[in-house]
């Protein structure tokens, strides 16, 4: 999928890039102008301290006279003239420090600016993904991969934040530089700017081609370094079979070879690397000899003056590094599409949409009458899941839902919570259409522990009052107590501050499932739904806790999925499903009663318990045992 | 809980001891390190003469205008720049090398100790700590080593070079600039470290919001039923605000930083100028030589920057280094005794007779007996006390009992994975401890819960039961176990790729693989921790068979959840908090109607109503 999504996103235009990027810049556009503004302020700043050692050799000491056309010759009338200045070197001296200062002063405005827009950049696009993640439809998350959305809020988001930050600056940067210095080289001497900027040409060029050509190499030792932790990985979490086996040399064998295969590589990489560096500077030395040496020759003919000659090693030297950079940067600019593309994929998604006829909320307080009406509903081109089901809840009711698997029984659940929309049939909560209210009105009135429970990284107390934020001690405690959980929660080391999670402690499934059931009880809502909920709990556990529901019994209306007898028996009524349909319906001694899919389970239970009984039998012959 | 944190730490000293020894894997490589010294001195060389040449030039071009040759300028300046860049060229190919080879070579002696480690090792040391152990920190040592080196050593040249050629040059001008390398060097190492600290807390802060990313998008079903998404957002942000303060803090200080530093080398400029212009003005100085102290005045920056940021580095990366080095360090802490090595070389030299054991004895396993065997992990409290029990060939013992009873330990112990804190454990009399462990552990045959298969082909995750055994010998242990049914049923047979960790299998296909490659080393003694995950009936049941067959003529202790491999135990040890609460075969323990009464009993009701549910599954 990352694949088919990077070749799409790569073909983007560069329009739309940029228009991206400038819709991402909204509000931070003033704080990029001062950027901007001061770095040209400070590369101006930073020109003239070398102008003001020029100067001072060339007027000052070597006696020339200046030509006031000149910058040189503007900088010593600024600073009081020939003859003032050479009596009072000390003048250019503190011209120096003080404009390196003043330039010092702008860069630190530039940095601070500059971190601050695409920092703040950054962050409001990390915070409009996460929001923008949490209202997409379930149906976008069945789809997708959670790794690879990750990385798109991630490290694509970080690719975007460089281009800003160093990127953007960097060209900014050597286009300001260019700029500003050819009209100053120009006018100190045209011969030798273009000895100066002869070479700059190759090197972008072959920065540019070098660093395109070696994407190759550095893919290998990405693929290579993946190989490796792979097989480290493999070998760590498999460690107490290769014990067992004693297959250790084995082991060390397989290593050998995704562990040199990723030196080489990497040395590979360092050998291109070092020609790269080496050529560039020897291309980069050259330009400076040029200047040197044609400067020198000029000199001896008395056309350029020394000061002039420092003037243009100084400037080549703030050139130059940048200039070199300039390659990479624009290489570098591909990835910034590709990151952009994929980051434009999840917010180009559709979110949950706001209900097409949206009606009042039924009065408070709410009942919790539940109504299915002839409902259907399946997934994307599969068979149906759910089929022509009709169900009335009354409020208060304990309803029970047994099924094989693959029946529809949660399929039910999510279309309740709106998790997915059907299009057939109705829903309603105290007779209102549940698809023409708010989702989260909905999902608010509903309490529900799924399969397989989801608890955040945060404390145990934390975990359980995420449905009601507000709740008291004693209220997390009762909630904990009616789940079996309390006891448990006090032996660990910090009770209900205990931690859960990577950096906290491992839950089982029973403790976890425990957690989410008396999450969902502290929940204040008119709706219960435990979807297959203690299918992990230890049965002596779970009868305590289904007597603990049963004290409960009137205060929601509450629907039990299960695929055993036994967390069912204290429901009003049993519905049973298969494939989607409700075939049976009624109270456990109706069902009994009746020819059916319930009946044929529990006479098979009802074997069971004679089957145990014979066994038991037969390995105490005694006659005075009887199975309980 | 957090001992295995991967914080880095500034507060040490810089520990010369530990980088030493991080550095002897380097001296491995002399062949690259000599050369590397040779590019590091003379580079800083070509650095220091460049601006020499220039004054030459200069006062060359100034004393004799007509006369001056540009052609020795020319030739020495080239000559320059080849040295430069076949120096440029050889310290990036010498210290790649080295850093490539040292951590190739960290990396294989930490991956080979871990091999020997024993399993109490492992308990404490989470996975993904131990990779990123393996993986990153290995290249980050080796990358300051080798680079470190190549710093420190060329900064040091550079510094004294240039501060003897200033001193050379004018005396009293030299030690006057020579006077802000001080403040230089004092600045840099503050702010290096300032901003090292505030860009670990960036990625500190950024890890943080790629694990509520995760948590938010896995998270994203039960955050909508909770409502919770504006409270979310919220956290988040806080997140994000966060990360935000931090970066913008990171780019500030080196922000200040740079000025800073320039501004100070504008303070030696300023002060060449003034004092060398009135020298030169005064006649006793020569241009060129002001030209080359005005140069001179801004290259004390880079050498020192370079090397305040390595100090910086090594310091913060000590804890990476010293964990790298503890894994190295790692003794195993189970191993062969001496006396047990030592009877080892001499049944080898005596020449061993046929159907003895490396150590001369009996190779034949036919009891085991553990005798007052106490345990207790590192640290902890006691999780076995005083067990006792004797198995002899043929007989299966299944453990019972909640989880955290001991059962596990006790298998733990038998595969001698860990040793008895008191007590012995005994094979045909003799305390396994005076056996030589290689020996011992091939004649174990070992079947977890989670079977963990590789990735490869069917056939070579069996062979890994036995090295070397015949594609014949294979098929054969899949046979016995009933697994060559399914396996014949794949794309390829015995060839299929069965993907990374054998995830493209079933569980139970993939415990029916874990039992051929247990069987195929023909153990004397098996150990199977039975799958608690419901398998569908049809495996089950060829599990069962094969199981059968796999225990006759063994010593095997399972750890059993299923009621049919319970009740076909020759004896069933009830274990509860450490110890063993009722013991027996079945039917005695079910007339005794304790313990295993009501377990059984619950299982018995368990696997009925799975079993009925699931024969209401259409097919």
């Amino acid at each position: 999928m990352s694949a088919a999504t990077s070749v799409s996103a790569s073909n983007r235009t560069l329009a739309a890039t940029l228009s991206f990027i400038w819709e991402l810049m909204a509000g931070h556009r003033l704080l990029y102008s001062l950027a901007i503004t001061t770095l040209f302020l400070s590369t101006v700043f930073g020109f003239v301290v070398p102008l003001i050692g020029s100067a001072a050799i060339d007027y000052a000491l070597s006696g020339n006279d200046p030509d006031p056309a000149s910058l040189t010759g503007l900088i010593v009338a600024m600073l009081g003239g020939p003859e003032l200045l050479a009596r009072n070197l000390w003048i250019a001296a503190a011209a120096m420090v003080g404009f390196t200062l003043v330039g010092g002063a702008f860069s630190y405005l530039k940095g601070r600016a500059t971190a601050q827009a695409s920092d703040g950049i950054a962050r409001r696009l990390k915070d409009r993904l996460y929001r923008h993640l949490q209202l997409l439809p379930v149906r976008y998350h069945d789809r997708t991969n959670t790794g690879d959305l990750v990385q798109r809020c991630t490290s694509d988001v970080e690719t975007v934040r460089q281009f800003l930050a160093v990127q953007v600056v960097e060209l900014g940067n050597s286009a300001i530089l260019l700029l500003a210095v050819i009209p100053i080289m120009l006018s100190l001497d045209v011969r030798m700017t273009f000895a100066s900027l002869v070479l700059i040409p190759v090197l972008v060029v072959f920065g540019f081609v070098f660093f395109r050509r070696i994407r190759s190499v550095f893919k290998d030792v990405d693929e290579t370094e993946g190989e490796l932790t792979a097989v480290i990985q493999e070998n760590l979490t498999g460690i107490r079979v290769v014990r067992a086996f004693a297959r250790q040399d084995h082991e060390k064998a397989k290593f050998a070879s995704p562990n040199a295969r990723y030196r080489d590589h990497s040395l590979k990489m360092i050998r291109q690397m070092a020609w790269y560096w080496s050529l560039s500077d020897l291309v980069a030395m050259l330009q400076f000899g040029l200047v040197l040496i044609g400067g020198i020759w000029l000199i001896s003919r008395g056309e350029l003056t020394v000061g002039t000659l420092f003037a243009f090693i100084m400037y080549l030297n703030m050139l130059l590094w940048p200039v070199r950079q300039m390659g990479r940067v624009l290489t570098d600019l591909g990835k910034t599409n590709v990151a952009l593309g994929r980051i434009g994929e999840v917010l180009a998604a559709e979110p949950e949409p706001p209900p097409a006829r949206p009606a009042p909320p039924p009065p408070e307080p709410i009942a919790g009458r539940i109504r299915f009406d002839h409902l259907s509903f399946h997934h994307d081109g599969d068979i149906p899941a759910v089929r022509d089901f009709t169900l009335a809840i009354p409020a208060g009711e304990t309803l029970a839902i047994l099924g094989p698997s693959g029946a529809g029984k949660s399929t039910l659940i999510h279309l309740l919570l709106r998790f997915y929309d059907y299009s057939e049939g109705s829903i309603t909560i105290d007779d209102v259409e549940i698809n023409r209210l708010d989702r989260r009105w909905v999902r608010d009135c509903v309490s529900v522990v799924m399969q397989e429970p989801f608890l955040y990284s945060k404390t145990l107390r934390d975990n359980i009052r995420l449905g009601a934020a507000a709740a008291q001690e004693d209220a997390v405690a009762e909630a904990a107590r009616a789940a079996c959980i309390h006891d448990t929660i006090l032996e660990f080391g910090e009770g209900y501050d205990t931690l859960v999670g990577e950096r906290g402690i491992t839950l089982s499934g029973g403790q976890r499932q425990r957690i989410a059931l008396a999450r969902a009880l502290l929940k204040p809502a008119p709706i219960l739904v435990l979807d297959d909920a203690l299918s992990a709990v230890d049965p002596e556990t779970e009868s305590l806790i289904l007597e603990a529901l049963r004290r409960r019994r009137g205060r929601s209306t509450t629907i039990v999925i299960a695929h055993r007898l036994t967390t069912l028996a204290h429901a009003d009524r049993i519905a049973v499903l298969d494939q989607g349909r409700l075939v049976q319906l009624g109270t456990h001694e109706e069902l009994v009663t009746q020819p059916g899919l319930y009946r044929r389970i529990w006479e098979i239970q009802h074997r069971v318990e004679s089957d145990l009984a014979d066994e038991l039998r037969s390995a105490n012959p005694a006659p005075t045992v009887t199975p309980s | 809980m957090n001992t295995f944190g991967q914080e880095d730490d500034f507060r040490g000293k810089l520990d010369l001891r530990l980088w030493a020894e991080v550095f002897k894997h380097a001296l491995r490589h002399r062949r690259f390190l000599w050369p590397l010294a040779g590019a590091a001195v003379l580079i800083a060389a070509i650095d220091a003469s460049f601006a020499l040449v220039t004054k030459y030039a200069i006062d060359g071009v100034l004393e004799n205008p007509e006369g001056f040759s540009l052609v020795g300028v020319a030739a020495l300046y080239s000559l320059l720049v080849l040295g430069m860049s076949a120096g440029v060229w050889l310290f990036i190919e010498m210290a790649g090398s080295i850093s490539n080879h040292v951590s190739h070579d960290i990396r294989r002696a930490c991956f080979h100790r871990l091999q020997e480690m024993e399993f109490a090792f492992f308990d404490v040391r989470p996975v993904g700590w131990l990779i990123t152990r393996l993986t990153s920190d290995c290249d980050r040592l080796a990358r300051i080593i080798a680079w470190g080196f190549l710093d420190l050593l060329w900064g040091s040249c550079l510094l004294v070079m240039i501060s003897v050629i200033l001193l050379v040059l004018d005396f009293r001008l030299g030690l006057l600039i020579l006077a802000v390398v001080p403040p230089l060097v004092v600045l840099s190492i503050y702010f290096q470290r300032k901003i090292l600290l505030s860009a670990r807390e960036v990625r500190r802060l950024n890890s943080k919001i790629t694990a509520t990313y995760n948590e938010g998008i896995s998270g994203v079903r039960t955050t909508k039923t909770l409502v919770r998404e504006d409270a979310d957002l919220a956290e988040f942000q806080g997140q994000s605000g966060a990360m935000f303060a931090a970066s913008v803090l990171n780019a500030r200080q080196s922000a200040l930083y740079y000025p800073l530093v320039m501004t100070l080398g504008s303070v030696a400029a300023g002060i060449a100028l003034w004092y060398g212009g009135v020298s030169v003005l005064a006649g006793a100085m020569t241009l060129g030589t002001l030209v080359a102290f005005l140069n001179y005045a801004g290259q004390f920056f880079n050498p020192i920057n370079q090397m305040a940021r390595i100090l910086t580095e090594m310091q913060g990366a000590q804890a990476a280094g010293e964990r790298v080095l503890s894994l190295l360090r790692a003794e195993p802490a189970i191993f062969d005794r001496p006396e047990v090595t030592e009877r080892v070389r001499r049944a080898a030299a005596a020449g061993l007779p046929p159907g003895a054991a490396p150590d001369g004895r009996e190779a034949d396993i036919d009891t085991i007996e553990f005798n007052s065997v106490r345990f207790a992990y590192t640290g902890g409290p006691a999780v076995l006390h005083d067990f006792n029990l004797t198995v002899t060939r043929g007989q299966t013992i299944a453990l019972v009992g909640p989880s955290g009873s001991g059962k596990t330990t006790v298998v733990g112990l038998l595969a001698r994975f860990y040793e008895p804190t008191q007590g012995r454990v005994l094979v045909n009399g003799t305390d396994y401890r005076e056996r030589p462990l290689e020996w011992y552990q091939s004649n174990l045959g070992v079947v977890l819960q989670t079977p963990h298969l590789f990735r490869g082909t069917v056939r070579d995750n069996i062979r890994y039961g036995r090295h070397g055994a015949s594609d014949a010998e294979v098929e054969e242990a899949a046979r016995l176990v009933n697994a060559d049914g399914f396996i014949a049923q794949l794309e390829n047979g015995y060839d299929t790729d069965i993907g990374e960790g054998g995830n493209r299998l079933s569980t139970g296909q993939r415990q029916l693989l874990s039992f051929a490659r247990a069987i195929l080393a023909d153990p004397r003694i098996l150990i199977m921790d039975e799958a608690t995950s419901s398998i569908d009936t049809e495996t089950e049941a060829l599990i069962q068979a094969g199981l059968r067959r796999v225990l006759a003529g063994r010593i095997s202790f399972v750890i059993a959840h299923r009621l049919s491999t319970i009740r076909s135990a020759d004896r069933i040890l009830v274990m509860n908090a450490g110890r063993i609460e009722e013991s027996g075969r079945h039917e005695e323990l079910l007339r005794q109607r304790g313990h295993y009464y009501s377990l059984y009993t619950r299982q018995f009701r368990r696997e009925s109503e799975d079993a009925a549910l699931d024969a209401t599954t259409p097919l």
